[in-house]
């Protein structure tokens, strides 16, 4: 592929970044863009590598670095050791940091006014106000503020908790130690009394208190290495350098000074540009002389730094960015529903007061003296209206008491409901343990709190290939060597088991990580470099173990004989290239920034590294100039296929590139990543050319990036090919089940990688992806025209091939019933000319015939851009899940994003609304929990319509009969007590415990997912049914009682209480009858409301002062009370019932089938009815 | 330290991930049956066999209990005897208001009711108005509690207005409720005999002895401009004042009954029993209805078939519902659980793939 493809334009991240940011730009270029077989080979960040050559070989890593000047304003200046200085000009933060949001003083009013941005609130809000106008108090004072007082403490003091747990970490962060430069002496200075401009020293293994300017290390060439695990979560180390200017200084003894001149404090991790002035010289500083907030100093004795940024202006607290917010799509529907509900209240209040001011007219005549209207004021000295400002406005006043009297008709307390609902299911995804991933530690993460029902409704999901489906843990697994294929995986003797080990001092030096050799290349490996073979293998593994940025380090075990190499860096490609260099004989034992030493069957030798050119993304290539003990000088080159063989010597050894570049097919199609590995030997002319050119080129002040690749390019020429080798990129455990499980529930997966075609298919074979009864369609193009042929072409046939049905196809194949599923194959060029024109909608209706989509060659924002593509057209929910930095947008896109916590850092992670450990888990995480937390959300938004709009119909019916004069039998206590403690327990629980079908089934049947997909829990006719039966139930709660009491001596309070019972009983017995799992809190919480509604009635009916006092006890000694009781809650539940059972019986739900298989067979036990069931199950995938 | 501020579990990390990674600890989540949602529990299904047994139990239950509440109704003997109209002489047909406002007209009245049946003692005197709306928001709202529990509360009157003071001074009981107390009186007499009314015990043993003050003694109470009804007897204090209490129970619905007081003789049947009513309470001015009315009681109340009527309604409904279910289920069964319904089973075509 050519390299200056136009995806490169879409992803547009500055080059300036580029050396140490791998992911973020980097891998993202190369897994996105590298058009040849090392698809994904993350070896780009061969990292800033210090060369012996010129002492200013650490700053080639700001080769890219253009030399612009910061303007002053946008600069901060850092006296280097003059803290004072520094910020008596700017007031730099301090190094204290605040991640709580609140102080104690200043939790309320910042507290309620973050809670108030919510509509909801401030309706309640307005409703609350409203009632404290003397003519509208339908509550009294206290109890109409108590809902919203309510809510705003249960959220206030979850919002403290949170804050008082950041508190904790704050203080205990601000607490640690860091030596600090005080009077030439190094003392122990809390982190936060820590200033921009003040000298720090880190010890090995000390976390960095802030981000700092390296100024000299133990090393002598300024190299530091740092992990920055708590940054973005690679574990692998780093390599920061000290500039040579400030390297000899020893802040102890003379006084360093200096001037830093940075830019002004941003969130990027792998950015940083400044300039410092020190002894008159002005060096310039990138982002491998900064080392960031929360990393740790690794296999570094100590190392000295001046804090440029600190505290909440550190790098790493900028990044500290909650979740993003997405809205879950159930609650997008059920906003329409509020609004309906809204004019529902509208429409009450409406009826009210257009009757109310009937009444009036109709009675103007007698208003003064009726006996309870009475108009006239008689006790002044002369008449006057009381209370009655005329007929207008009484009604403008009924109007707004019916809004205030039926103002829970909008749920608000759903959701604080939901929320809480939330919270809770998160907790049980937090703890399952079928979602813990053991090796790395790994629990599901819920990262976005609203968006958990989602899951129950995926219809498509988006997979990264790369450590998302596969492990991203390389193995090396065969090699071309000298036109020779060695695949191994023969017998692995117990020699092999061991692997390959040195002896040092009587002590045993083993590679961390065991690789599987290949017994015939063992042997040659170790038959030495006499025969052709020999050498090929011996120039072979050299090249593999020092073409490379990896460090070594020596790590202790317990037994003191033994000791481990593990080899640390960026890629873990080259990783596995070097572990399987030191298994077969190669082990890198030693680097510095000068040379490495590696130990060759048993012999240790030095190298010389002369020179180090880097991977980027052009090239598609590393190469590294050795000197070698014989005083030779060699160039190795490895790289992708296809930028190796331009640079390969055609004219030498063409026998070995034919049979080479015939194994890199060969090993690409079986979904290996390959490299071709390359060697020159460079004559002393040609050195000397190159190393001047080297050396200007790496001193060039301007442009250097450009110059430097000039060298390269001219290096990396007449290579003679050594080899290529093939490493594997396992897949994770489960894919191909994952895979197969969700397609069967009816959802899409489309896989997006960066990888080449035939890897791709691959892998998408490996993983049960692809089948062989799939017809593949491959859309490979060049062009906007051939695009377009290719799509419509591809349209008729996937039309032809999905609607044919019991003929035959092409193939001369019937198919029966069966369809034949169609694969779509598409390329990350073809996208470019397909995505953000009218071909989108050609692309779109192909990817909905097809059951597979497979895009291979694809940038960062184009896999965005697919997910938009699919986002856009349909209503179907969309998850996206991946791992690295370049899938970041993809999952910012996307309705779910997940993010996978493995190897490739942690910004997917901090991206995503969910993350866990292996792609399999998704299958639990939708098929079970996003079942489940959809069935009982949806279920939840429905009740809760249901159980306000059931109490305020009450209300309604009791107003048409007191003259519409908005006065409540039910007592205001009760009323306002009605949505916060007689109903309210029952419906969270059972939103967050109530299971339809348990675990089992649900992954055996993952068709019963479709219940989602068809919104069956929740959908306007379900919504509409609700309504009606709310109606029918709240006329039975009104009515029985009016009639039976009708014309008798019953007072208002006791028909109140009648009533209030009444709807409670029945709104808890109809979620009971809806409780699909009867475990001892949904008993208990029932019941529960139940009991506690008969304790708060008896005791507001204990309090004199209330008008109703004693009433409950008079009420309930009367056999009509409890006859009412019954008579209410048998009537009102029967239709509900008996439609409920007729809908069970004739137009079951698979979702009803399934529970009842699951009750009866477990019972029954009959193995023939779980044969059957497999058996029909399988039928229609045969 | 990007920990602090992400809101998972991940923050427990914090800022010390050095000790957390030191330690090593596995976060792996602990097992029990709770965190795993799998706590025992009981999952009802609507078996065929349980909904008919639901159906034929409440019909069972509701039949039975319809029948004995009707027959308690009907055991019920009531005389309802309407005399607002026929109480005002027919010189003032064409102006009751008139009537019912002069200071001077003679307001008592005569009224001979049979006694259908036997009435046994204890006989309920009751007053019944219609289209009264006691339940009005004005009128219920318009009375102080806290000054007809004490006399520490007589200044309480906020609430009452237009009837809250006078010149004197507060007035107890203020408000329109009060104020509007019933005042029509009953005498009986059967074979010019006087029956007996007893007036004690009419009210809430629980108002007597708590809600009104045994302190407080009516004060400036109709005297204003206005005369709403009844007035009291301003040597007793209300916990005494029984009508009050009564009155002060304010109705539910438009349509209500009073306590008026107790005959603890038995009626015999077919018997005339003389009423002399003093008619002074106004219900002209807006229509309202006074019946006088004299009631046995049973267990269930007064006559009311209603609820029995609709007792035997849903029973009714639930034996017809349970034997339609019986029909459907042998007509068209279908096997709980059988994996042919599943959606995918049924249609072929249906499959995603």
């Amino acid at each position: 592929m050519d390299s200056k493809t136009p995806l490169e334009n879409l992803y547009n991240i500055e080059p300036a970044l580029s050396s140490s940011s791998r992911r973020n730009n980097l891998s993202a270029n190369s897994k996105s863009l590298g058009g040849n077989s090392i698809r994904e080979v993350n070896f780009s960040d061969l990292g800033p590598k210090p060369v012996k050559y010129g002492s200013r070989g650490a700053e080639s890593e700001i080769y890219s670095m253009s030399q612009r000047e910061i303007n002053d304003e946008d600069a901060r200046l850092i006296q280097i050791n003059d803290p004072v200085k520094t910020n008596e000009r700017f007031e730099f933060a301090g190094n204290s940091i605040r991640t709580a949001k609140y102080s104690i003083l200043t939790f309320v009013p910042r507290n309620l006014f973050e809670q108030f941005h919510r509509v909801a609130y401030i309706y309640f809000l307005v409703i609350a106000v409203l009632n404290q106008l003397p003519q509208l108090a339908v509550f009294g004072r206290f109890a109409s503020i108590l809902p919203l007082a309510f809510v705003l403490l249960v959220t206030a003091v979850k919002d403290a908790y949170e804050d008082y747990r950041r508190h904790r970490a704050d203080k205990i962060e601000n607490n640690r130690l860091a030596s600090v430069l005080v009077n030439h002496e190094f003392q122990q200075k809390k982190w936060k009394d820590i200033q921009v401009g003040e000298i720090i020293k880190i010890h090995a293994n000390e976390t960095i208190p802030c981000d700092m300017v390296l100024l000299s290390t133990c090393d002598p060439t300024g190299v530091a290495y740092v992990q920055t695990i708590n940054l973005d979560g690679e574990s692998n180390l780093k390599t920061r350098y000290a500039k040579q200017e400030t390297l000899l200084k020893i802040p102890e003894k003379e006084s360093v000074s200096g001037l830093i001149k940075c830019e002004k404090p941003n969130r990027n991790i792998y950015g940083f540009q400044a300039n410092m002035e020190v002894d008159g010289k002005r060096v310039s500083l990138g982002p491998s002389n900064i080392i960031l907030r929360g990393c740790e100093l690794k296999n570094t004795t100590w190392a000295v730094g001046v804090v440029v940024y600190a505290g909440r202006e550190t790098k790493a607290m900028l990044n500290n960015s909650g979740a993003p917010s997405k809205r879950s799509r159930l609650e997008t529907h059920m906003n329409l529903e509020i609004i309906f509900l809204s004019v529902f209240l509208t429409a009450l209040c409406t009826v009210v007061s257009v009757c109310a001011a009937v009444w009036l007219r109709r009675h103007r005549d007698e208003l003064d003296y009726l006996p309870f209207y009475r108009r006239k004021d008689f006790s002044e000295e002369e008449e006057e209206n009381y209370n009655y400002y005329g007929w207008g406005l009484e009604i403008v006043f009924t109007f707004l008491m019916s809004v205030i009297v039926f103002q829970i008709m909008i749920p608000i307390s759903l959701y604080i409901s939901m929320e809480l609902v939330r919270v809770g299911q998160a907790y049980f995804m937090i703890r399952d343990t079928q979602m813990y991933d053991e090796p790395s530690n790994s629990r599901f993460q819920c990262r976005a709190l609203n968006i958990n029902e989602d899951l129950g409704q995926i219809k498509y999901i988006f997979s990264d290939k790369t450590g998302t489906l596969t492990e991203n843990k390389m193995e090396f697994q065969c090699a071309s060597i000298g036109g020779v294929d060695y695949n191994g995986g023969k017998v692995s003797s117990q020699d092999q088991k061991d692997g390959y080990f040195v002896q040092v001092d009587g002590k045993v030096l083993r590679p961390k990580m065991v690789v599987k050799t290949d017994p015939e290349l063992l042997q040659f490996a170790r038959s030495g470099k006499e025969t052709k073979e020999g050498s090929h293998i011996h120039d072979f593994f050299l090249a593999l173990a020092a073409c490379n940025t990896i460090v070594p380090l020596i790590v202790d075990t317990p037994d003191p004989t033994l000791k481990l190499i593990d080899y640390q860096g960026e890629s873990p490609d080259e990783q596995a290239l070097v572990y399987a260099a030191a298994a077969y004989g190669f082990m890198l034992i030693e680097r510095t920034s000068g040379h490495i030493v590696i130990d060759i069957q048993g012999e240790r030798q030095r190298f010389n590294v002369l020179g180090l050119h880097e991977f980027d993304s052009d090239r598609k290539r590393m190469s590294v100039i050795l000197g070698l003990p014989n005083k030779s000088v060699k160039v190795f080159v490895k790289g992708a296929d296809t930028t190796m063989f331009s640079v390969i010597d055609r004219s030498l050894n063409t026998s070995i590139i034919r049979a080479t570049e015939a194994h890199l097919h060969s090993y690409s199609s079986i979904g290996l990543r390959t490299l071709v590995i390359g060697m020159r030997e460079l004559s002393t002319s040609e050195f000397e050319e190159w190393h001047s050119a080297f050396e200007v080129a790496s001193t060039a002040l301007m442009g250097r990036a450009r110059l430097l690749r000039k060298v390269a390019n001219s290096i990396e020429r007449n290579i003679c090919i050594l080899g290529a080798s093939g490493i594997e990129d396992k897949l994770q455990q489960g894919v191909p089940e994952a895979i197969e499980s969700l397609r069967t529930a009816g959802i899409k997966v489309w896989v997006l990688t960066g990888d080449k075609q035939e890897t791709a298919i691959s892998i998408g074979y490996s993983s049960k992806l692809l089948t062989n009864k799939m017809t593949q369609i491959i859309v490979n193009n060049n062009s906007k025209e051939s695009c377009r042929k290719s799509l419509e072409d591809a349209i008729i046939m996937s039309k032809k091939l999905t609607t044919m049905s019991g003929t035959t196809n092409d193939t001369g194949r019937t198919l029966g019933a069966s369809l034949t599923p169609v694969a779509l194959i598409i390329d990350g060029t073809s996208l470019v000319y397909i995505l953000d024109c009218e071909l989108e909608e050609m692309l779109f209706e192909l990817a909905c015939n097809c059951s597979v989509v497979l895009c291979c060659r694809v940038a960062p924002l184009q896999k965005a851009g697919i997910v938009a593509l699919v986002k856009k057209r349909t209503s179907d929910m969309t998850l996206a899940i991946g791992d690295g930095a370049n899938d970041v947008s993809m999952i910012q896109m996307a309705d779910v994003g997940v993010g996978i916590s493995g190897q490739e850092g942690r910004q997917a992670v901090m991206a995503s609304d969910f993350a866990m450990g292996q792609f399999r888990f998704l299958v639990t995480l939708l098929l079970v929990h996003g079942h489940w937390n959809y069935q009982r959300m949806g279920y939840m938004i429905l009740y809760n319509f249901y159980r306000n709009a059931v109490f305020v119909l009450v209300l309604f019916w009791y107003v048409l009969f007191t003259c519409f004069t908005l006065s409540t039998a039910i007592n205001e206590w009760s009323s306002v007590l009605y949505s916060v403690i007689y109903t309210s327990v029952p419906t969270i629980v059972v939103g967050i415990l109530d299971k339809d079908l348990n675990r089992q089934t649900l992954l055996k049947y993952p068709r019963l997912y479709g219940a989602g997909h068809r919104e069956e829990c929740y959908n306007k006719r379900l919504f509409w049914i609700t309504m009606i039966d709310t109606v029918w139930q709240s006329a039975v709660v009104f009515f029985i009682p009016l009639l039976a009491y009708w014309g008798s001596t019953i007072d208002a309070s006791s028909i109140g209480d009648l009533w209030t019972l009444a709807v409670v009983i029945l709104v808890n017995l109809h979620l009971a009858m809806d409780v699909n799992r009867w475990n001892w809190l949904t008993h208990a919480t029932i019941w529960g409301s139940i009991i506690a509604t008969f304790i708060c009635v008896i005791i507001i009916d204990a309090i004199p002062s209330l008008v109703g006092y004693w009433a409950i006890f008079e009420i309930a000694q009367t056999g009509l009370f409890w006859l009412c009781l019954l008579a209410i809650i048998i009537t009102a539940l029967i239709p509900r019932f008996v439609v409920k059972v007729l809908y069970q019986f004739y137009t079951p739900c698979d979702v009803q089938i399934a529970r009842e298989a699951e009750k009866f067979q477990a019972r029954s036990e009959s193995g023939a009815v779980e044969v059957e069931m497999n058996l029909i199950l399988d039928h229609p995938r045969q | 330290m990007d920990a602090n501020g992400a809101t998972t579990s991940s923050a427990a990390g914090g800022g010390s991930s050095s000790k957390s990674s030191a330690k090593k600890n596995s976060r792996k989540p602990k097992y029990s049956r709770f965190t795993q949602q799998e706590l025992p529990a009981c999952k009802p299904v609507l078996t065929p066999g349980l909904v008919i047994a639901t159906f034929t139990i409440i019909g069972i239950v509701f039949i039975p209990l319809g029948l004995v509440s009707l027959s308690a109704s009907e055991h019920v003997v009531e005389i309802v005897d309407r005399y607002d109209d026929s109480c005002v002489p027919p010189n003032y047909s064409n102006d009751k208001l008139k009537f019912i406002q002069a200071a001077d007209t003679n307001k008592s009245c005569v009224r001979i009711l049979p006694v259908p049946k036997l009435m046994k003692k204890p006989i309920y005197i009751y007053y019944q108005l219609d289209n009264y709306y006691q339940n009005h928001r004005r009128y219920v709202k318009s009375r102080s509690d806290k000054q007809l529990r004490s006399k520490s509360g007589e200044k309480d009157i906020s609430d009452c207005t237009p009837e809250d003071k006078t010149k004197d001074g507060p007035i107890v009981p203020c408000g329109l409720v009060a104020w509007s107390l019933f005042n029509d009186t009953y005498g009986f007499s059967l074979d010019s005999k006087m029956i007996k009314v007893n007036k004690h015990n009419i009210a809430w043993k629980s108002d007597k002895d708590h809600k009104f003050g045994d302190d407080v003694y009516p004060k400036n109470f109709q005297t204003g401009g206005l005369i709403g009804g009844a007035k009291l007897n301003s040597s007793l204090p209300l916990s005494e004042q029984e009508d009050l209490m009564v009155w002060m129970r304010t109705a539910a619905l438009p349509t209500f009954r009073k306590l008026y007081g107790k005959i603890e003789e038995d009626l015999p049947a077919n018997k005339k029993i003389q009423v002399v009513i003093q008619n002074n309470y106004n219900t002209y001015s807006f229509g309202g209805k006074k019946k006088l009315v004299l009631s046995t009681t049973s267990w269930m109340g007064g006559k009311n078939d209603f609820l029995g009527i609709a007792y035997i309604i849903v029973g009714g409904l639930c034996l017809f519902l349970a034997v339609f279910f019986i029909l459907l289920y042998v007509i068209k069964p279908r096997p709980l659980g059988d994996p042919s319904y599943l959606s995918w089973n049924k249609s072929p075509s249906g499959q995603p793939n």
